[in-house]
C-alpha cells in the first residue's frame, strides 16, 4: 500500500496538478494578448451608448473595472491575484451580464447539462460496445448487420443535423416533444412535483436521443473494429477448441480485452461533458453549459469564457486521473508502481 | 484395438470466387492408424498437410477446408465415433478435452491475457464439468498442476508474468484436466530453446507414461521426434512417404525423403557439409504428376513422373510409398 502511494498514487497526482496549472495558465494568457483591452471596451461602450459622463466618474469607473476585472497591478501581480481569486471560487463578474458572478452562472447551467450528457453518454457506451461486439462475433446477423448500417450512417452525419432532424420529425409532424427548453416557459423548477419530473424528461427526450444516436454509432464501429482484430487471437480460437460457450467467449475472452481503449475513450467523453454540447444545446434551446459558451462567445463575455475553460480543463484532467487509477483493475498487464 | 483409424482421407481447401474455383489438396489419400498408449510422431515440412491433417481429426473443420472422401473412426472403447459425421454439439459434449484435447501451435498466446491461469482452468472445467464446489475445484487443480511438475503460483499469475516455457506446460497442463484419451500436440517445442524443449518435451513424455494416453506429436523437429516419438509419420505434399517405428526409420530411412530429412540432422563430431533438398515444397493447388516429390527426388526413374506409388508393408509395421521399394524387399 505505502509502495503505491509512493510509486503510483503521488506522480500521478503531481500530475493531474500540472496539467490543471498549465492548462490554466494558458487560459489566462491567451486573451492577455489580444489587442482589446476589455476596460476601454466598457467604457467607449457605456460612451457609445450617449451617456453624458464627466471625466472624473469615467476615471473611477475605469478604476473600479480596472479591479473588477483584475487587471491592476503588474502583469506577475496580475497572475498571483488570479489564482488567488480562483482559488477562492471567484471566476469574476460575467462582462454581459455585470455584475452576475460568473461561477453562479455557471453552477446554475451546469445541472442542466451534466443532468442530459452523463446518462446519454453512458446509455450510449453500454449499447454500442455490446452491439459492436456482438456485430463482430455474429457477422452473419441480420439485426445487427442492419444496426451497423443505422450506426455507421448517424455517425457520419454531423450531429446538430440529426438534431434538427429530430426536432423537424418529433416535434413538428409528429408533435410528440416539446420544441425546446429545459421546461416550459413560465413555470418554476420544483423537483418535488411528479409532474414537473415528467416535463423535464419530456423536455430532455430529443437533445438525449440526438447525443445515444450519435454516441451509439460512435461505440459501435470502434468496438467493431477492436473486436474483429481479437476474434481471431490465439486465445479465442483456443477457447473455441476447449467447447467453451459463445457466451463466455464474447464476454470474457473478446469483450474484456476490446473494452479496455473503451474505457479511455469514455473517460475523455466524460471529461469534456463540462464543456457543453454547445451546438446541440443551441438547436434544442437548452439551458446549459452549452448555450451559456455559445453566447458568451457572441458577447466577447471574456470571463465566461475563461471560466468555461477553466472547468473544462478540471473536468478532462480529473477524468483522465480517476482513469488512471482504474485502469489497472481492468487490465492486469497494467500494474500500480 | 485401434484409437482411431484413419481411412483413405481426403481433405481439400475449396475456394470460389468469381466463378473460379481452386483446390489445394492439403490432405490427399491418407490412410493410418493410432493404438492406444504411444507416441505417434508426425513429420514433415511446411505446408505439406500436417496441421490439415490434425484439423480433420479433431473435428475443426471449418470452411473452406471440406473433407471430401475417407473416414475418421474413433474408438474410445466405451464410445465410438465417425469424426466426420459427428455434429458440433455432441463434438462439444463428449469429445472436446474429455476425450480429446489439443495443445495448438503457438501456444504461448492461448492464454487470455487478461485473466488469470485459474480462470481458464475454471473456463474449460466448468464447460466439460459443470464446477459445483470451488474448493474441490481449486484443490484438484492444485494437485494436477503440482503433479505436472508446475508451482502452485502460476495459477494465480497472468499469462504476461510467465515465461515462453512456463506458458508452454501451462498449456499441456490445460490440455490433461481431464486425462484425455488422445492429446494433440501441433509444434509444442518450437519457439522454445533448447533447454526448454528438453523440459517440454520430459514433461509430454511423463504424462503419456503415466496415463497411458496417446499422444499425436507434430513437428518439422525430426530431433524430438527422434527424443520422443514411438512410430514416425513422415509426410511429403498432402500424403504420407513413409511410417515407421522411430528406431526402424532413424536407423534404415527406405523413402529417399526420408533420408534426407534424417541425413541433415547434425551429429557431434561430423564435419561434413549438410547438402539440402533443391527446390521447395510443391504447391498442393498444382501437385506434379506420379510422386509428388519425384522433381527432387535425386533417384527418380520414368515409373516416378507418371505412376503414383502405392503405400506397401515392407516389414512389420514399416510402410514406404516409393518406387525403388517393393513389398516385402529391404
Amino acid at each position: 500500500m505505502r509502495k503505491f502511494i509512493l510509486r503510483y498514487l503521488i506522480p500521478r497526482i503531481i500530475q493531474y496538478l500540472t496539467l490543471i496549472f498549465v492548462g490554466i495558465t494558458v487560459t489566462y494568457i491567451i486573451p492577455r494578448l489580444a489587442p482589446t483591452d476589455p476596460v476601454e471596451a466598457q467604457v467607449s461602450m457605456m460612451i457609445a451608448r450617449g451617456n453624458t459622463l464627466d471625466p472624473q466618474s469615467v476615471e473611477s469607473m475605469r478604476a473600479a473595472l480596472t479591479d473588477l476585472y483584475g487587471l491592476s497591478g503588474n502583469p506577475v501581480e496580475q497572475y498571483f491575484a488570479f489564482w488567488g481569486r480562483l482559488f477562492r471560487g471567484d471566476l469574476g463578474p460575467s462582462l454581459n451580464n455585470f455584475p452576475t458572478p460568473v461561477s453562479k452562472m455557471i453552477g446554475q447551467a451546469l445541472p442542466y447539462t451534466l443532468r442530459l450528457l452523463i446518462p446519454a453518454v453512458v446509455i450510449s457506451f453500454i449499447f454500442g460496445n455490446l452491439f459492436g461486439a456482438l456485430s463482430s462475433y455474429y457477422p452473419a446477423n441480420r439485426a445487427l448487420n442492419v444496426l451497423e448500417v443505422v450506426g455507421q450512417v448517424v455517425r457520419s452525419i454531423p450531429y446538430y443535423i440529426v438534431a434538427i432532424v429530430l426536432l423537424v420529425v418529433f416535434s413538428y409532424f409528429i408533435p410528440i416533444f416539446p420544441f425546446s427548453g429545459a421546461y416550459p416557459i413560465g413555470t418554476r423548477p420544483d423537483w418535488s412535483s411528479i409532474d414537473f419530473i415528467l416535463t423535464y424528461l419530456e423536455h430532455a427526450a430529443l437533445p438525449a436521443a440526438t447525443l445515444i444516436l450519435v454516441g451509439f454509432g460512435g461505440w459501435f464501429v470502434g468496438m467493431k473494429s477492436l473486436t474483429s482484430n481479437i476474434i481471431s487471437e490465439d486465445y479465442v480460437v483456443y477457447a473455441e477448441t476447449a467447447g467453451l460457450s459463445k457466451n463466455r467467449i464474447l464476454v470474457q475472452y473478446i469483450m474484456r480485452t476490446a473494452i479496455l481503449p473503451q474505457f479511455t475513450a469514455l473517460a475523455m467523453v466524460l471529461g469534456t461533458v463540462f464543456s457543453g454540447a454547445l451546438i446541440m444545446e443551441v438547436v434544442f434551446g437548452y439551458p446549459g453549459i452549452g448555450s451559456l459558451a455559445i453566447r458568451a462567445i457572441y458577447n466577447n463575455d471574456y470571463s465566461m469564457i475563461m471560466g468555461i475553460t477553466i472547468y473544462s480543463i478540471i473536468g478532462v484532467a480529473t477524468a483522465v486521473f480517476i482513469m488512471d487509477l482504474l485502469y489497472p483493475l481492468f487490465d492486469p498487464r497494467v500494474r500500480y508502481q | 484395438m485401434t484409437l482411431l483409424s484413419v481411412q483413405n482421407l481426403h481433405a481439400y481447401y475449396r475456394t470460389e470466387a468469381y466463378g473460379i474455383s481452386r483446390t489445394v489438396r492439403a490432405v490427399d489419400g491418407v490412410s493410418f492408424d493410432l493404438f492406444p498408449n504411444e507416441i505417434y510422431g508426425v513429420a514433415g515440412e511446411s505446408s505439406c498437410g500436417k496441421t490439415t491433417l490434425i484439423k480433420v481429426i479433431s473435428g475443426s473443420i471449418k470452411h473452406p477446408l471440406k473433407a471430401f472422401e475417407g473416414s475418421v473412426n474413433y474408438n474410445f472403447g466405451d464410445y465410438k465415433v465417425d469424426m466426420l459425421q459427428i455434429s458440433q454439439s455432441e463434438l462439444r459434449r463428449n469429445v472436446r478435452w474429455k476425450r480429446i484435447s489439443y495443445v495448438m501451435q503457438g501456444s504461448m498466446s492461448v492464454l487470455n491475457p487478461v485473466r488469470k491461469v485459474i480462470k481458464t482452468f475454471e473456463d474449460i472445467v466448468d464447460t466439460h464439468e459443470h464446477i459445483t464446489d470451488k474448493n474441490e475445484f481449486l484443490q484438484r487443480t492444485r494437485t494436477h498442476v503440482n503433479r505436472l511438475g508446475l508451482p502452485t503460483d502460476v495459477l494465480n499469475a497472468y499469462p504476461h508474468q510467465l515465461s515462453g516455457g512456463m506458458r508452454q506446460r501451462v498449456a499441456i497442463a490445460l490440455a490433461t484436466v481431464f486425462q484425455p484419451a488422445l492429446i494433440i500436440a501441433d509444434e509444442p517445442t518450437t519457439a522454445l530453446d533448447v533447454v526448454v524443449q528438453r523440459g517440454v518435451l520430459h514433461m509430454i513424455k511423463d504424462i503419456q507414461a503415466t496415463s497411458n494416453n496417446t499422444v499425436l506429436l507434430v513437428t518439422h523437429d525430426m530431433a524430438v521426434h527422434a527424443n520422443v516419438a514411438d512410430r514416425v509419420m513422415i509426410m511429403y505434399a498432402g500424403r504420407i512417404a513413409e511410417e515407421a517405428p522411430t528406431e526402424s526409420i532413424f536407423n534404415a530411412p527406405l523413402h529417399p525423403y526420408t533420408q534426407h530429412l534424417i541425413n541433415s540432422l547434425p551429429v557431434i563430431g561430423e564435419k561434413s557439409t549438410k547438402a539440402s533438398l533443391k527446390g521447395s515444397p510443391p504447391n498442393l493447388a498444382d501437385p506434379p504428376s506420379g510422386c509428388r516429390f519425384h522433381p527432387r527426388c535425386p533417384y527418380v526413374m520414368d515409373e516416378c513422373r507418371t505412376v503414383a506409388p502405392d503405400l506397401i508393408s515392407v516389414k512389420e509395421r514399416h510402410r514406404v510409398a516409393c518406387h525403388l521399394v517393393k513389398e516385402g524387399s529391404q
